[in-house]
């Protein structure tokens, strides 16, 4: 049993994350947030078309998500998207252990893009060192 | 049926006897380890040996870098430090303990600090790739930690364009 559908639930929290930080940035920082989300859109929409193909079922998107903190403005915004790829990314590193060829192929991927654009995101909020050892295990 | 041929040509049951004499001796020396305490056999090499040491061979290069241009430790220390973790948690995996580094073999860094950066940052476009390749091929438990460090070596890309 792989932890796909426990992908699904995170890249759907993700897209929905990704709209409340878009609200509270502007200029580049914005235009950042909708490319993020719009590959989120991307993956769920893989796996969606993946899980289709087989016995387990999709895990519909909640209406709403909780947030780990209030986000009022820029900053807290930009740290609810650094948020917002950790944990994605943990999810789909855990994926690996559960998957084999194409399946972990596409969550290497997943965790990749996703380790990429929180270190862009801890770049533009200013976080030093922009990097974490192992993403996906913090 | 091979005795004959030898026989035909030219060898004796003689020497044929000494040979199987030398070789039941070389059979008892190879035995001897298993009643003395010398080291076994060594095991078939894990998988993930060249990762470990491209990953400390990576490391010794930031160091190497480091210390010819230390305008950029800031920038590189947590990289360098990165790859110390990969090369321990390798280690752990192979399970046997992790090889010292040897920063004398490494060749020397660039004088420029814009074309070390650039040298670096090739360098862990190739690293990726081997660790997404070791990932890939990897059992279920050693996946996870592989994909990690793949991952890891991409930001490492990214703080260094």
């Amino acid at each position: 049993m792989s932890d796909l559908p426990t992908a699904l639930t995170a890249e759907h929290a993700a897209i929905f994350g990704y709209g409340i930080a878009g609200a509270h940035l502007t200029g580049a920082a914005q235009d950042a947030a909708r490319a993020a989300e719009a590959a989120h859109r991307a993956r769920r929409d893989a796996l969606l078309l993946l899980l289709a193909g087989t016995p387990t079922s999709a895990p519909p998107a909640a209406p709403v998500y909780a947030l780990p903190f209030p986000v009022t403005d820029g900053p807290s915004a930009m740290r609810l998207a650094i948020h917002l790829e950790e944990r994605t990314a943990a999810v789909w590193q855990r994926t690996l252990g559960t998957t084999t060829g194409d399946q972990r192929r596409m969550s290497l991927d997943a965790l990749t893009d996703c380790a990429v654009r929180a270190t862009r995101w801890r770049k533009a909020a200013g976080v030093n060192p922009a990097t974490v050892p192992l993403p996906g295990t913090t | 049926m091979p005795v004959r041929t030898w026989v035909n040509d030219g060898w004796t049951r003689r020497s044929l006897l000494t040979a199987a004499v030398a070789g039941l001796g070389l059979g008892a020396t190879a035995a001897c380890g298993i009643f003395d305490d010398e080291p076994p056999t060594p095991p078939d090499s894990d998988p993930l040996e060249p990762l470990l040491a491209g990953t400390i061979a990576l490391a010794d290069r930031y160091d190497a870098t480091i210390a010819a241009l230390p305008e950029l430790t800031t920038r590189l220390t947590p990289v360098r430090d990165a790859h110390r973790t990969h090369a321990t948690e390798l280690a752990r995996m192979i399970g046997k303990p992790l090889p010292s580094s040897s920063p004398a073999a490494t060749s020397s860094a660039p004088a420029d600090a814009a074309a070390a950066v650039a040298a670096l940052r090739t360098a862990e476009q190739q690293a990726q790739r081997a660790a997404a390749d070791a990932c890939l091929a990897a059992s279920a438990k050693r996946a996870p930690v592989l994909g990690s460090i793949a991952a890891s070596r991409a930001t490492h890309v990214e703080v260094l364009s």
